[in-house]
């Protein structure tokens, strides 16, 4: 076997301080056929192609290449080994420039360091294999969980590439949390107005086609990998066919059974057959079971009866379990708010002035409960409105994490109050205050600078008592020098934004990670923020962490984005050779190495009772070749023999 | 006629994503540190079998240490936990050989601490030159199966 050694001088860096021909003399003896030449710059154009003739013209069959650190130059030179018609893993680099050169003191000492690490190389790069990537087909289309801003922009963007999406939405209607909001901050935008063109777009736009919606819909299942995951779904029936009904609703007119509705937080009736609120899309109404009368065995048709187009509405629709493929999966399933009645003292749900944010969007918005009335106070004279920020935030006892939103939307409703009743007295309860962002501080000013606006720090929120006295709300604050109380008609409770429901019967169905405060972990929050832990499962918007509509519309076009430049129709997934290979004669099928892997790349097959890696999930690192109890697996490139000869090299 | 002075050689087993990298930081900042001191790659210190440092002590290494991305920082998340619980008990095993446990360290460097990187070896060295040569020798197929 002809041995190349290429030594890079790197115009004098190295060869100042390592004597090149006391290391030629040095590798002399080292392995029988040894080819040994140096070059001035062997990362340059002019290097790269003295290398890769003197390859050709020496027959070289390893190589091993003395000069910077292989995490700078490593791919470089495998491209040439490449080029050159050489397998590019026959090849190890020597690290004497980063490791001796610019770190030992003494000629003598450097050119002896360099030298060991060279035999070292010669040695290991002797037991290299040739490793060969590998390739497989892979389906195109992407499922997306969660039809909210994040999931949308995201199935909408690779739509618009021209690719499939399957958005599975388990809500009867599309658009998230944000399409209950009348108005939206920094700039008091129209909610509807602004997300209303994005879900037509979905709905009904150009690259619709390439959306398929499945409301009321639920992933029960994920099999198989990146490039080839198997999904199910079940689908709750609507009970009404979306392509043949016109959105008249007569039928929700006709339905004699009501209920609270869900949508505006128990705050207003809907019927057994309704659409959630006005302007919902889909514009289909869908018929909630458990309050459906002929669905609980009366004899109820009602709405059969009052609907124009015979057979739209569909009594006998039942449950359908799909199986879909993908390639790439978006988990989008947004975030709730923390429970705040968790701290008994705000009586929210005991006091009926006491609101969350949420159930205060609904009553401002124009489709909500009231139609958008806001009633404060008992008629005389102008009434006080308290809005409490921090609520379950920056507390050790709640959430320790600031979500960052909440200070903007209590200072839009601030706007919202004094717009709708103009004297209104306002009352900001906070611990901290949090505006950050180029057009995020304008409402904050526009509270600052109103003269019927207060500003009042509590020390922690078990410092806060509410209590309902002669019809109004009042606010006891126990700081540590005394009590202050304000009375208020109506309290509004800002909560930190928490994981939404479900979150972590998701995350087991997918395999996927949560953070310790259940939000879906990134594989680097900062560097690779829409990849989830595992390989093709990827996340955008508020299931990641507290989040806006913008940086969640970011995250959606994001994850989109990683996506199709990865995943790409008629590219075969290319998989790196080094990964770990099980020798299934010698396991035993201990199962140590599945317990182990952080990716899941281990599986066992139960027929031979032996452990299986997936050359798609695993990413190499060798901890299962280090564990297995049996030395049946391999680490490719870094094998025990490897590693052993370049230990025993060195210390010669 | 004097003897030399004992130079303890030292293996040194770096993740690639980390403390390999902190090792370039020290190599691109002209940190120096001892010459004996030899570093082996591994893409995660996961990969590193117990048997590697017992090689390295049976083959002349008078010290070792493995050098990990800080907790929460691996690449392939837990490698480095993995290691961190490999070397405890390997600590207990090269008691039982003779072998201090001051002459097998567990450090965490980042690809930032190249300072770090250079200290850590630095202090080894240094221990292990008072210390002297390792007295006994583990045999070679200590570690094998
Ligand atoms: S990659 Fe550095 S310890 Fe795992």
């Amino acid at each position: 076997m002809r041995i190349g050694v290429y030594f890079c001088r790197c115009g004098g860096i190295i060869s100042e301080k390592i004597r090149e021909e006391a290391v030629r003399a040095g590798l002399a003896a080292v392995a029988a056929d040894l080819h040994v030449a140096a070059f001035d710059f062997l990362c340059s154009e002019e290097g790269k192609g003295f290398l890769a003739q003197d390859l050709r013209e020496h027959g070289v069959e390893r190589v091993v290449i003395g000069a910077c650190s292989p995490r700078e130059h490593e791919s470089t030179f495998r491209r040439v080994l490449t080029g050159a018609g050489l397998n590019p893993f026959l090849l190890q680099m020597a690290n004497v420039r980063e490791q001796i050169a610019w770190v030992t003191d003494g000629e003598g000492e450097a050119t002896a360091k360099a030298v060991r690490y060279l035999r070292a190389a010669v040695r290991r790069v002797s037991l290299h294999q040739p490793l060969l990537k590998k390739e497989i087909a892979v389906c195109p289309e992407v499922l997306v969980i969660g039809g909210g801003p994040a999931g949308l922009k995201a199935a909408l963007t690779i739509a618009q590439a021209g690719r499939k999406a399957i958005v599975v939405e388990k809500s009867p209607i599309i658009g998230g949390l944000p399409v209950r909001y009348e108005e939206l901050f920094p700039t008091l935008e129209c909610g509807p107005c602004m997300l209303e063109p994005v879900l037509d777009e979905v709905l009904h736009g150009e690259a619709a086609a390439n959306i398929e919606l499945l409301t009321l819909a639920e992933v029960t299942g994920l099999k198989g990998f990146y490039g080839n995951f198997t999904a199910t779904i079940r689908r709750r029936p609507r009970y009404v066919d979306g392509t043949a009904c016109i959105g008249c609703l007569q039928c929700a007119e006709a339905c004699p059974a009501s209920a609270a509705n869900p949508f505006n937080y128990g705050l207003s009736e809907r019927k057994a057959i309704s659409v959630p609120f006005d302007g919902a899309l889909p514009n289909v109404p869908f018929i909630e079971p458990g309050l459906c009368l002929h669905l609980s065995g009366e004899e109820c048709r009602a709405c059969r009866e009052a609907c124009p187009l015979e057979g739209t509405i569909r009594l006998d629709e039942g449950e359908e379990l799909l199986e879909l493929q993908a390639g790439a999966v978006v988990v989008a399933t947004g975030a709730g708010l923390y429970d705040s009645r968790a701290i008994p003292g705000l009586g929210h749900g005991i006091l009926p002035g006491v609101h969350t944010a949420a159930e205060f969007e609904r009553l401002l918005a124009a489709n909500g409960p009231t139609g958008g009335e806001l009633a404060i106070g008992a008629g005389e004279g102008p009434g006080t409105v308290a809005i409490v920020h921090c609520v379950g935030s920056l507390d050790p006892a709640h959430r320790e994490y600031c979500s960052g939103i909440c200070c903007q939307v209590a200072f839009k409703f601030n706007q919202l109050i004094r717009k709708k009743v103009p004297g209104t007295r306002i009352v900001h309860l906070f611990r901290e205050i949090v505006v950050a962002g180029k057009e995020d501080s304008f409402l904050y000013h526009q509270a600052r600078q109103d003269e019927d606006t207060v500003f009042c720090r509590y020390p922690e929120i078990g410092a806060l008592g509410i209590r309902l006295e002669d019809g109004r709300m009042v606010i006891e604050i126990r700081h540590q020098g005394g009590t202050e109380t304000i009375a208020a008609d109506l309290v509004v409770l800002c909560p930190a934004v928490v994981p939404a429901e479900g979150s972590g019967e998701l995350a087991s169905l997918l395999e996927t990670p949560l953070d310790r405060w259940g939000f879906f972990e990134e594989m680097h929050g900062r560097v690779d923020p829409v990849q989830s832990k595992v390989k093709g499962i990827y996340l955008a918007g508020s299931c990641q962490g507290p989040m806006d509509i913008r940086q969640a519309m970011g995250q959606g076009l994001a994850a989109a984005g990683a996506i199709l430049s990865r995943l790409v129709p008629g590219r075969r997934l290319e998989l790196p050779p080094i990964t770990a290979v099980v020798a299934a004669d010698r396991c035993s099928g201990c199962g140590v190495c599945q317990g182990l892997c952080p990716f899941k790349a281990m599986t066992f097959d139960p027929e031979r009772r032996v452990a299986a890696v997936s050359e798609v999930l695993c990413q190499g690192c060798g901890t299962c070749v280090a564990a297995c109890p049996a030395g049946a697996i391999t680490g490719n490139h870094f094998t025990d023999a490897a590693i052993t000869a370049e230990i025993e090299a060195l210390l010669s | 006629m004097t003897e030399p002075a004992f130079e303890p050689r030292i293996i040194g087993f770096l993740c690639n994503w980390c403390s390999y990298a902190g090792a370039d930081k020290a190599g691109a900042a002209q940190v120096p540190y001892p010459p004996h001191v030899h570093f082996v790659r591994v893409m995660c210190t996961g990969r590193i079998d117990p048997h590697f440092v017992l090689q390295a002590f049976a083959q002349g290494a008078d010290g070792v240490v493995i050098l990990a991305c800080h907790p929460g920082d691996c690449h392939y998340k837990e490698g480095n936990l993995r290691a961190l619980q490999r070397h405890r008990l390997l600590l207990r095993l090269l008691g039982q050989l003779g072998i201090g446990e001051e002459r097998c360290r567990f450090d965490y460097v980042s690809a930032a601490e190249g300072d770090k990187l250079a200290a850590v070896v630095g202090d080894l060295v240094k221990m292990i030159r008072a210390a002297g040569p390792l007295p006994v020798r583990p045999e070679q197929e200590i570690g094998r199966d």
